[in-house]
């Protein structure tokens, strides 16, 4: 199993959660905004054990939170890191061979489904009203989902290049 | 196998114990409330602390289109040499400071026009520059360049010109305050709508007879999930027709609201409503595009 550099993997998700804090409100259009914090979480943990995985999604998803990225309610941007660095460890540890990008791109579609539906259920439980749920599936969720899946698969070889460093295989 | 076994156990271990975590960082967040009633709690502390050293990087993200454009300029200037060309460079740059020279101008008129509109009985923070949106596809916000250091609060209304209503603001920090617009789908405003006759735009008066209610609609300003601007709960009896001016309320009843009265949000675009509806459908255009906002100010007391 390929191993990545914790210290590299650190610095991809606290960048990724810097870059969306920043970046996301440009690049938003409807329902749609590249979850970079996610894409970073899955891609840097993705060779990690399952503890340093949920440790490092966690650390991600607050940094995010602390920025005041996404709806800035705290705790969200934790979950949906929390939840993405599982379910890329638990991704990683299946034999593959040359479709590791393919595979974890869909490990990203999946994880931003998921933090979209967590950011709806965070807006109704903090007493503000959001969009029914839907309508919000399919305006909001599957083309988020899709496009960031898309952006990860273009960006995910250079991330994993990158996490892995030179000792990397 | 052992091993591996053991570390998928304390991953999972670790998973739940963090989805706790989060989950209580959630809810202490929400019970913290905004920072107007009880000073910030640490969570918001923490997103003001952020918003403050990540202000000089949202500027340079904001302006980022500015230092391109001079970045080629001087690759240019590196690569042409040449009298010719200096001349020429030369001329060009004299127009552009002549262009900038109007543009200041032009800029100094707006601000005086802005101070000359202020309500005397009114309180405004200094003029404010947006920085740079924030947020999400479920948020319309924007940071602005003022703080609790120039006398800004939370919930206090945000006005572009000399009343025109563009939003409120939320999280306060010593030099930047956050704005949720006026599109943001959690925004909400009491109005009245009223027909142009009845409202001075500059001064934001309204007629006597639209100040004691009458017989024009008044609802809830909101923006659906559908993405456009409208007024909610207006009764079908109201008289609402295209064109009308949308303008804060100020009261509901006995209760002071959050926007004091007759800042102009917007004009009525459609008027409809079907046998089965309870209310009447209002989509409202709104006064000022969020995108096209450059200079705001924050009413501070009223």
């Amino acid at each position: 199993m390929t191993r990545h550099s914790i210290s590299r993997a650190a610095l991809v998700v606290a960048v990724a959660a810097l870059l969306e804090a920043v970046l996301s409100p440009y690049l938003t259009f409807g329902g749609i905004s590249p979850k970079l914090a996610v894409i970073g979480v899955v891609f840097a943990v993705s060779g990690l054990r399952d503890l340093q995985a949920v440790l490092l999604g966690f650390f991600g998803g607050v940094v995010f939170d602390a920025l005041g990225g996404g709806l800035g309610l705290f705790g969200v941007g934790a979950l949906g890191g929390l939840l993405a660095g599982i379910l890329s460890a638990r991704v990683g540890t299946v034999p593959r061979k040359g479709t590791e990008v393919f595979l974890l791109a869909q490990v990203v579609a999946v994880a931003v489904a998921a933090r979209d539906l967590i950011g709806l259920a965070a807006i109704n439980l903090s007493g503000l009203r959001g969009p029914p749920l839907g309508e919000f599936l399919v305006t909001g969720v599957l083309p988020d989902a899709l496009l960031n899946a898309l952006l990860a698969y273009a960006v995910g070889g250079w991330l994993l290049e990158f996490v892995r460093g030179k000792g990397g295989t | 196998m052992g091993r591996r076994k053991s570390g998928s156990a304390s991953g999972l271990a670790a998973l739940f114990i963090l989805c706790i975590v989060s989950l209580a960082l959630f809810t202490v967040y929400v019970k913290e409330g905004d920072c107007s009633e009880h000073g910030c709690g640490p969570l918001h502390t923490v997103q003001l602390g952020a918003a403050e050293v990540l202000r000089p990087v949202r500027g340079v993200f904001a302006a980022a289109a500015g230092p391109f454009e001079g970045a080629w300029g001087a690759a240019e200037d590196v690569v042409q040499r040449g009298d010719e060309e200096r001349l020429r460079r030369e001329a060009l740059k004299n127009k552009e400071l002549a262009a900038q020279a109007s543009r200041l101008q032009q800029e100094n008129q707006r601000l005086l026009e802005l101070l000359d509109g202020q309500r005397p009985s009114y309180e405004y923070g200094p003029l404010a520059h947006v920085i740079a949106p924030v947020g999400d596809q479920f948020t319309n916000r924007v940071v602005i360049d003022v703080g609790s250091a120039d006398g800004v609060q939370p919930e206090k209304p945000v006005i572009f010109g000399n009343n025109t209503l563009v939003g409120r603001t939320t999280e306060v920090s010593r030099h930047t305050a956050e704005v949720m617009l006026v599109t943001d789908q959690m925004f909400a405003a009491g109005v009245r709508i009223v027909p142009p006759a009845e409202f001075d735009l500059p001064s934001g008066e309204l007629s006597t007879e639209s100040a004691d209610g009458g017989s024009y609609g008044e609802g809830m300003l909101r923006t659906g999930w559908e993405e456009y601007l409208g007024v909610e709960y207006v009764d079908l009896s109201s008289e609402v027709e295209k064109g009308d001016f949308v303008v804060t309320s100020g009261r509901a009843g006995e209760y002071e609201l959050l926007f004091p009265p007759g800042l102009f949000v917007g004009t009525v675009e459609s008027v409809s409503s079907e046998d089965i509806d309870q209310f009447k459908k209002i989509v409202v255009t709104p006064a000022v595009e969020p995108q096209d906002l450059e200079e705001v100010r924050v009413i501070t007391d009223w």
